[in-house]
């Protein structure tokens, strides 16, 4: 546990540099409802926005294996994560992640003994739980580290010098977070928005439960929105030049009666001949502003991913005379990753799992109750 | 192209027209069972999937008082088949003869674009927006009270109260940083 001594220095220092800000601006946090004409007389700018970025840079592929250690990324890359959202949590130490593990693993035995959640699978099975940090894969100054959660245990018939694998892992991160909101927090609070789980839904309950008694935080499910999706699909089709992505998959569901589940497909040559057409398009109408090159080539704008939705829309529409905007999308996936509605990723190749994350990061942190 | 008007026709002693425009044609007719019940005047209630109407019906339409656009927020359908029916009002109707009515706002399924986008589109028009929950028969009762409130004054049966005045009131603002980018 080398990485964990070594930690001591790089841990955020986020409670130090916090200052809480005056008074009068402790209404910011405050979750930006409907706005009727009496409030227009005392605005209140929210720090929480509503909605995700309208524009965003677009992914270059990060050589993550040089900052981050191969094994854990290895972790995370090619598993299917449930996602959720977590609000700040209090005195959470990056220093103290063993005393946690131990923690963690008590309380999953208490639990255990009561008898409830955990499956009896065998009166002798003991979990060990393991606390690790991902370094490496916070971007700003501001983000907390990575923290990668596993918890171990043999499996039912196994000998006594098996060594024990891993049944459940789980990781909390916060990418690129909103710097205002990150600054904004009072001290003692870290924030890692995001939650991944993957493994058996009674541990997954219990983890969350023990997070929740521990730093008075709360958990909440995270629904990648039909906007999100549009954004991962038109970065992934984004990448193709650099790594294909092979195909280009959705799963639409329409509202009849039985109701209908599309599967559209669309081969890779041909969605990146869409999306740069689109490009193009844009860039057509920016030659007139005065847009440095570089910023223009690599902004992507809400407006180019939603018109390369209705170019596939459009397109199916043609041919099947169904139109797609009646119904919703379920599901996105590619070479490089795929994601559901309900809330679960899975990112297949790690040079663009900080992108995939930043955007993760920014719908979590929408969802954050103030 | 036949466009809606609202003033060539005459009005109907005690009478109160709507038009119920709904491209899914489900909440519509819940909502026209309640709005019949109405016993203070009487409402007659027509139901079109988007406009324009047909002509054939032209002669024997009453007066349309007020004109319900129901959009439900989960179909990006029903917005854009919304829209493209505003086109076919006289733009007579827009001094308080209009109103959108909105469903599945507080499903996590939307989008908060979409329902910016109807927010907008109300705002532009200067028509009140009503939210509208359409599962339940208490969610359809508070709706139809919401619109008959509406509607009996667009049929001019409310004293001293017009459509218009009651628009300036009722009708739907956008906050100034509803285009703000979030995090940047």
């Amino acid at each position: 546990m080398e990485r964990h001594q070594n930690s001591v220095t790089r841990t955020p220092l986020n409670s130090v540099v916090v200052q809480r800000r005056s008074k009068s601006k402790s209404y910011r946090l405050s979750y930006r409802s409907c706005l009727g004409a009496t409030s227009r007389l005392c605005f209140t700018p929210a720090l929480t926005a509503r909605r995700l970025n309208t524009s965003r840079r677009a992914p270059k592929s990060h050589n993550i294996t040089e900052k981050v250690n191969p094994e854990k990324l290895a972790l995370l890359v090619k598993t299917e994560w449930q996602l959720s959202y977590v609000s700040p949590l209090y005195q959470f130490r990056h220093t103290q992640l063993k005393s946690y593990s131990r923690q963690l693993s008590a309380f999953i035995a208490a639990e255990k003994q009561q008898g409830l959640a955990v499956e009896v699978e065998g009166p002798q099975k003991t979990f060990r739980v393991s606390f690790s940090l991902v370094q490496g894969m916070a971007e700003s100054d501001d983000d907390a580290e990575t923290v990668l959660i596993q918890i171990h245990s043999k499996p039912l018939f196994a000998r006594q010098d098996e060594p024990q694998r891993p049944v459940w892992s789980g990781w909390l991160t916060c990418i690129n977070g909103n710097p205002d909101y990150l600054r904004s927090l009072p001290k003692d609070f870290i924030c890692l928005p995001l939650f991944g789980s993957s493994g058996a839904e009674a541990l997954t309950t219990l983890v969350k439960s023990w997070f929740q008694q521990f730093f008075d935080c709360c958990f909440g499910p995270l629904e990648i929105s039909h906007t999100c999706l549009q954004w991962l699909m038109a970065l992934w089709t984004n990448c193709h030049t650099e790594s294909s992505i092979q195909h280009l998959k959705m799963i639409w569901t329409l509202p009849v009666v039985p109701p209908l589940q599309v599967t559209y497909t669309v081969n890779s040559e041909d969605a990146w001949e869409l999306w740069s057409s689109v490009r193009k398009e844009k860039e057509k109408e920016n030659k007139a502003g005065e847009m440095a090159k570089d910023e223009e080539e690599n902004s992507i704008d809400i407006e180019e991913v939603t018109g390369f939705m209705q170019g596939l829309k459009s397109h199916f529409y043609r041919h099947f005379r169904l139109d797609l905007s009646a119904g919703s999308l379920d599901q996105v996936s590619t070479a490089l990753g795929s994601a559901k509605y309900k809330g679960r990723i899975k990112i297949s190749n790690s040079r663009y799992m900080i992108t995939t994350l930043t955007l993760l990061t920014e719908c979590a942190l929408l969802k954050m109750p103030i | 192209m036949s466009v809606l008007n609202p003033f060539s026709k005459l009005p109907g002693l005690n009478t109160a027209n709507i038009l119920l425009v709904e491209s899914e044609e489900q909440f519509q007719q819940s909502l026209a069972d309640a709005l019949v019940e109405e016993t203070a005047a009487t409402v007659n209630v027509r139901l079109a999937k988007s406009l324009p109407l047909p002509l054939e019906n032209e002669e024997d339409r009453p007066r349309i008082d007020l004109v319900a656009f129901i959009i439900n927020l989960t179909s990006e359908l029903s917005f854009q088949s919304a829209e493209a029916s505003l086109k076919f009002l006289d733009p007579g109707y827009f001094l308080g003869k209009v109103c959108f009515m909105v469903t599945n706002a507080r499903n996590t399924a939307v989008p908060t674009e979409r329902l910016d986008a109807v927010r907008k589109l109300a705002a532009s028009l200067h028509c009140p927006l009503l939210f509208a929950e359409d599962q339940t028969p208490d969610g359809v009762t508070n709706a139809t009270e919401r619109l008959l409130s509406i509607l009996k004054v667009a049929a001019g049966l409310v004293p001293m109260t017009t459509a218009l005045y009651l628009s300036s009131l009722t009708r739907c603002t956008v906050p100034p940083d509803i285009d703000q980018p979030s995090f940047d």
